[in-house]
């Protein structure tokens, strides 16, 4: 395909020089497949040194909640690239991960609460 | 760790006021994630004969609604064009429903949102959103041109306005507690 020529549209709006499909090792789901695009992520307490930028980048969003999809959204990468890259950052304990909505029993007090936020809006 | 999301779907046909919506009772400016698809391509139109593999890049509006401390509901655009299904299954897992816009100029694009909650059993408000404040339609011939079911609720909304689209999700979020509450005692009241 033309657009899949060297240094095509990705590289060259990213500036980036490491494929995505090279940084994330070609995996194209991530390990923990509770991960959904509004599960949100913090930053924990780890030594960084070992990390390539890119990932640095991702926990560098991180040091307050954040949900996977505003984390692909800031960082301009794919929603299942930013997937594969939060999983591996878990998995190796940078990152604590929340309650995953597809898991989350939607019950009476939970939407109840999300009512009276919506109300106080 | 308790830091739990809500989903709530925007659906609706192209052009019906989605990102408006999402952007008008949201707290950040939407932001637009990106989702890259390959799919096997089926020989249409020029493509003939050159079947392969073909990269579709599928944007995804949201916005953010801070609930509490632990809660956080958030707000997903379904991307414009209805084939994008498997999109749709990933936002509407785990949804507390979905309002889907109408535009009474172009009922007909709202078919297929409608009939994608419908079969799936997700709770769905339908939001007749009117960007020019007139009514060319009674509620009654709207329910019937959509085919909804009595209970389903519809309002009328201005998707632009902050006020309007909240009182959508809420008629959603009301809705979603009452057909929890009916399964509920519906539990209770049969025989042993």
């Amino acid at each position: 395909m033309a657009s899949d020529a060297p240094g095509g549209r990705d590289e060259a709006v990213a500036g980036r020089f490491v494929p995505l499909y090279v940084l994330v090792n070609g995996r194209t789901s991530p390990q923990d497949s509770n991960l959904d695009l509004a599960t949100q992520v913090i930053a924990l307490p780890a030594d960084r040194r070992r990390l390539e930028s890119e990932y640095l980048n991702v926990l560098d969003r991180c040091g307050n909640w954040i949900s996977v999809a505003e984390l692909g959204a800031y960082l301009h990468l794919p929603l299942t690239v930013t997937k594969v890259m939060v999983g591996v950052l878990a998995e190796q304990g940078y990152l604590g991960m929340g309650a995953a909505a597809q898991q989350i029993v939607i019950d009476l007090r939970l939407l109840g609460s999300v009512l009276a936020g919506l109300e106080r809006l | 760790m308790d830091r739990t999301s809500v989903k709530i779907v925007v659906a609706g046909g192209f052009g019906t006021g989605k990102t408006t919506l999402v952007g008008s009772v949201s707290e950040i400016a939407p932001l637009t994630t990106e989702e890259i698809l390959t799919q096997e391509s089926v020989g249409v139109d020029d493509t003939i004969g050159v079947e392969g593999k073909v990269q579709t890049t599928v944007a995804l509006d949201f916005g953010r609604i801070t609930i509490s401390q632990d809660v956080v509901l958030y707000l997903y655009g379904t991307p414009g064009q209805d084939r994008y299904w498997f999109m749709w299954d990933a936002l509407a897992q785990g949804a507390v429903g979905a309002i889907v816009l109408v535009d009474t100029r172009r009922l007909e694009t709202s078919f297929a949102a409608v009939d994608y909650f419908e079969r799936r059993g997700i709770p769905f408000v339908a939001a007749v959103n009117q960007f020019f404040g007139k009514r060319d339609y009674s509620e009654r011939e709207i329910r019937e041109a959509l085919e909804l079911d009595a209970d389903v609720p519809l309002v009328w909304c201005d998707a632009r306005d902050r006020e309007s689209s909240k009182l959508g999700l809420i008629a959603l979020v009301r809705y979603a507690m009452s057909l929890l509450d009916g399964r509920r005692l519906s539990h209770n009241s049969a025989p042993y």
